[in-house]
């Protein structure tokens, strides 16, 4: 099992709303956000798919093995959160791409992304090519 | 069910497997490079342009929301997010969120490629129980190129309260 952990502070949201032309204020504003039902200014999904996506392409070695990646986000977090993403192989183990077994190198991964406090903030899996 | 969230599940039924399309310009490494920078990304294959084995982060393009050039005020809602980014949603008083993706790359994005997005909802449900009813709408997007194709593909859920 190998983590990806991150600790995205409100300068990275800010740098990554940039990159991507993201304009949503419950990034930026944390009144607005509060005025939403929120704690504060929260993590884009995106950049939570990113660490999913970053945990996949470090067990398998290479960035371009991920085939496709899935998730559900399940909690918000805000800046300053320390996000950790675990890896583990399914039970299901060598799938095709259609999810179904095969012995083509095709492996699933279960991703789970918690919070500092443990909460799970998103939960995915990944299918990758695998070089081992 | 609150009238606003029922003009949105109208609409959203209304607009159904209609296709729109979307350019998002031409993709620069050094602009995906800088998006693996924001991401916290340390692999110099996604964050170094001059690297022999540079990639275009595969989350870039997916993460993308409009191309290059000023979006005009005309185009936000209120609360940032772009008019037109959850179908049936735009001018009306709802909440939302991102429920989550469902990503599948077909061929690593090539740099200097004019990139376009195709985006059609697939499905539109209630959920929950009154007074906090709410919708779950999924929408298809594609994403290639004239010279590569189709690139990637995704499933997103976007909920509406």
């Amino acid at each position: 099992m190998r983590e990806v952990r991150f600790t995205p502070d409100q300068a990275a949201l800010d740098r990554f709303g940039a990159s991507t032309r993201n304009s949503h204020r419950i990034h930026y504003e944390a009144d607005f956000a509060r005025e939403q039902g929120l704690d504060g200014t929260v993590v884009m999904a995106q950049l939570h798919g990113c660490l999913l996506f970053r945990a996949a392409a470090r067990w398998a070695g290479d960035p371009v093995r991920v085939v496709s990646l899935g998730w559900h986000n399940r909690a918000p977090s805000g800046p300053g959160a320390e996000l950790t993403v675990t890896v583990s192989v399914s039970e299901a183990g060598a799938v095709s791409e259609a999810g179904a077994p095969a012995g083509d190198g095709l492996v699933r991964l279960e991703l789970t992304e918690t919070g500092p406090d443990g909460a799970v903030c998103c939960l995915g899996y990944a299918v990758v090519r695998s070089g081992r | 069910m609150r009238p606003a969230l029922r003009e949105a599940e109208a609409r959203a039924l209304a607009s159904l497997g209609h296709t729109g399309r979307r350019s998002l310009g031409r993709v620069r490494a050094v602009d995906a490079a800088a998006f693996a920078e924001a991401a916290g990304e340390s692999d110099p294959r996604l964050t170094d342009p001059a690297h022999p084995g540079f990639l275009l982060h595969p989350m870039y393009l997916v993460s993308l929301l409009r191309g290059p050039g000023p979006a005009g005020q005309e185009e936000l809602r209120p609360d940032g997010m772009y008019r037109d980014e959850v179908p049936g949603t735009d001018g009306l008083d709802v909440l939302l969120m991102a429920g989550g993706q469902r990503l599948t790359w077909h061929a690593p994005l090539l740099p200097e490629q004019e990139l376009e997005r195709t985006h059609r909802l697939d499905s539109v449900h209630r959920k929950g129980r009154r007074p906090a009813e709410f919708l779950v709408l999924v929408v298809h997007k594609t994403w290639s190129t004239p010279r590569q194709g189709l690139v990637v593909e995704a499933d997103e859920t976007f909920l509406v309260r």
